[in-house]
């Protein structure tokens, strides 16, 4: 436990213990004001409608907004200094060695997919899925307000991939990963000779599937039927769901296929731990 | 039809294009690849094969800028393995008590062949040349590659028989 | 008392110097207020009004401003820290060691310049939280949120390019760790799927291309040192300015009506 508290208080994870504190006020912040506002059934902002001049009213805001972030900054960097380890040598790795504390997420990925998904591809779909987020959501409602019930899809999967699939996976990469990326729980010692018996097994294995070929084209099937689920719920509700004739094709599959790829990361997870499932498509060019 | 004006319009806008497209997207990139570098040369002298007792992994020429093992059997044969884990570009140790080396960034593990039996990694670790200088030292060439995968490992020069 | 006050307030505003700086007068009326936003270059980012909600720091948190602000902070404490770093593998980690030993407040700027760095990356995040739980980025703000994800990227890199400054075994080994995830980039990565082999190799993919050699070194070290205080700061502040721009031209701050 003791090392865990010299972990914790490490300066370079003091953004890490600064976010976990922040972002509960934040999230309880917002979820107030969204539940008062649909209780109220008209946004509290509704009331505040009528202008004022940003000279005071608004310069001044920002004026104490700053100063008092100066203030937490100036303290923060008279307390605590930035930290600066032993001349680099390319010769000797440390254990472990750690990204920015910022892009733990996606060494913790790295666990579970190999480096051209967790590394490349994953945070590419990232940046394109964030930017795509305006143009695929339709839902006219919840402006410029905070709402719960007005948008409860939009607000469960970001929230599910904020706040799950990288705060949570930065907290257990910088905190709960120790040497040889293995897993340590806050009250064990950092062990450098710790041994994981590493049982791992590809799906097609589970399967019974002993041979290359069948397994790769097993892995495939599961891989693009998985994707397919997208198009075939789209295919099989499209006559009677009013929302996905709004939607449209194009905008669905681009919504289907973020999704499904988002849920890929958890699912893998969870047949790593409950299966020991290393790869489920092996194929001579790139395993998943 | 495309009218005189058109024409002169598309020619004059397609010229444009095609200049900045060539000076910001392939002058561009071609000038982040310089033709010389300045690396640490990889050919270097490891010393005379009566260095390395038989059925050792030598640390010797792990250090920067040589960075391979050398490793020679207990029949005497020699090789040399990068010491560049193949899953995310960290450097293994060796553990000769267990016998293998191990990645401390993922814990891949790769035995004293270095064939990848543990943790991420894709595919074992490289080999180099390694062959005897006129002098009798080892002459190791970094250079030169050996990979298991593409069936390398059985040819000449990846290993050393004295 | 209030007399000399005036008198004296009098004196430092009735004078052609002042007023060739200052155009505006200091009455508390409207007219003053439009005019104190409208005639100032660093204030007309605003609108002369907002509705009042926009300056509620409940609906607000002021994280877009606080993003900003943390952008400045280490602009200033940067251009501070350039006198006496030097970007070579020789130099780089002893001239860390010297603003920190020997250099008068070289260690508060350091410190500063980090924590500043590590608090944009939190602001940054945050601010975006905002602006989805209050569905900002709906029609017609689609395309600026767009912006916002690219700024949020180019912070990030910004953060990653100074990680490797210090030179020290905590930003080797962080951004050996990082940019070796390139290697594997499909087809455009030496060790990436597809990839062609012999044709795509360590001296020519898309992380030589990052680190000017095939291995984390005096290069990259020059190349990052770039980036992180050139070319990224600047394209930062060309977005910047279309980010700020664009809250302005689509409709202000967000709000129910």
């Amino acid at each position: 436990m003791e090392h865990f508290l010299l972990l914790v208080t490490k300066p370079d994870n003091v953004p890490i213990v600064a976010i976990v504190l922040l972002l509960p006020f934040f999230t309880w912040l917002a979820f107030s004001q969204g539940r008062r506002n649909d209780l109220a059934g008209t946004p509290a902002e509704a009331a505040l409608n009528d202008k004022v001049y940003c000279w005071p009213y608004l310069c001044r805001n920002e004026f104490l907004c700053a100063i008092i972030t100066m203030l937490v900054l100036g303290i923060w960097s008279i307390t605590i200094d930035a930290p600066l380890e032993e001349p680099s040598d390319p010769t000797i790795t440390p254990n472990p060695s750690k990204a920015p504390w910022y892009f733990l997420a996606l060494q913790e990925m790295l666990v579970y997919f190999d480096p051209w998904i967790a590394g490349v591809v994953l945070p590419g779909l990232i940046i394109a899925g964030l930017i795509a987020i305006p143009y695929i959501d339709i839902n006219p409602k919840g402006k410029g307000y905070y709402t719960l019930k007005e948008r409860p899809f939009a607000l469960i999967t970001f929230c599910f991939g904020f706040f799950v699939l990288w705060i949570v996976l930065m907290v257990v990469g910088t905190f709960l990963r120790g040497p040889g990326w293995n897993f340590f729980a806050p009250w064990k010692e950092w062990d450098p000779h710790k041994i994981v018996p590493l049982t791992n097994v590809n799906l097609s294995y589970l399967f019974g599937i002993r041979n290359e070929q069948p397994a790769g084209i097993f892995g495939m099937c599961i891989v693009v039927g998985y994707f397919a689920l997208g198009p075939i719920y789209y295919f099989l509700k499209r006559g009677t769901s009013k929302f996905l004739q709004e939607l449209g094709l194009v905008r669905y599959i681009v919504v289907s296929f973020l999704f499904l790829t988002m849920m890929s990361l958890p699912i893998k997870m969870i047949l790593r731990w409950t299966l020991n499932i290393k790869y489920i498509w092996v194929s001579p060019w790139f395993n998943i | 039809m495309l009218s005189r004006r058109s024409f002169f319009k598309f020619l004059g806008w397609g010229n444009f294009l095609a200049a900045a497209g060539l000076a910001f997207g392939p002058g561009l990139i071609r000038f982040l690849y310089p033709r010389v570098l300045f690396e640490p040369s990889s050919v270097f002298k490891a010393g005379f094969p009566g260095e390395y007792p038989p059925g050792t992994v030598s640390e010797k020429f792990k250090k920067n800028p040589y960075g391979v093992w050398i490793v020679r059997k207990e029949d005497g044969e020699f090789y040399a393995l990068v010491a560049i884990c193949t899953h995310l570009g960290c450097t293994p140790r060796w553990f000769s008590s267990e016998n293998k080396f191990k990645c401390p960034c993922h814990g891949s593990g790769f035995d004293r062949e270095g064939m990848h039996f543990e943790g991420p990694a894709p595919r074992p670790l490289e080999r180099v040349q390694i062959t005897l200088a006129e002098d009798g030292q080892l002459l190791i060439d970094k250079s030169v590659k050996f990979l298991e995968e593409r069936g390398d490992w059985g040819k000449p020069g990846s290993s050393l028989r004295i | 008392m209030n007399e000399r006050r005036n008198g004296l307030k009098e004196k430092i505003t009735n004078n052609q110097i002042w007023q060739s700086m200052f155009r505006h007068g200091y009455e508390k009326t409207g007219r003053r207020y439009t005019l104190q936003v409208l005639q100032n270059v660093w204030l007309h980012l605003h609108p002369p009004r907002v509705t009042r909600h926009a300056i509620n720091f409940r609906f607000t948190w002021c994280m877009g401003g606080i993003t900003f602000l943390m952008f400045l902070v280490t602009a200033v404490t940067g251009v501070l820290l350039m006198f006496y770093y030097r970007p070579t593998a020789e130099y780089a980690f002893r001239d860390i060691q010297y603003l920190e030993f020997d250099i008068p407040f070289g260690m508060l700027l350091r410190n500063m310049h980090r924590w500043a760095a590590h608090g944009m990356v939190i602001a940054v995040m945050l601010h975006m939280f905002r602006v989805f739980l209050t569905g900002s980025y709906k029609k017609p703000r689609e395309f600026n949120w767009g912006v916002g994800v690219i700024l949020l990227l180019v912070t990030f890199f910004l953060s990653f390019t100074g990680y490797l400054l210090p030179w020290d075994q905590l930003a080797f080994w962080a951004v050996t760790v990082g940019t070796n995830m390139a290697r594997a980039t499909p087809v455009l990565g030496h060790e990436g799927p597809f990839a062609p082999q012999d044709i795509v190799t360590q001296a020519n993919d898309v992380r030589f291309a990052l680190l000017g050699g095939t291995i984390v070194g005096p290069s990259t070290l020059l190349r990052f040192y770039i980036l992180h205080c050139v070319a990224v700061p600047l394209l930062a502040s060309v977005l910047m300015a279309l980010h700020f721009w664009r809250v302005r031209k689509d409709g202000g701050i967000s709000g129910p009506l």
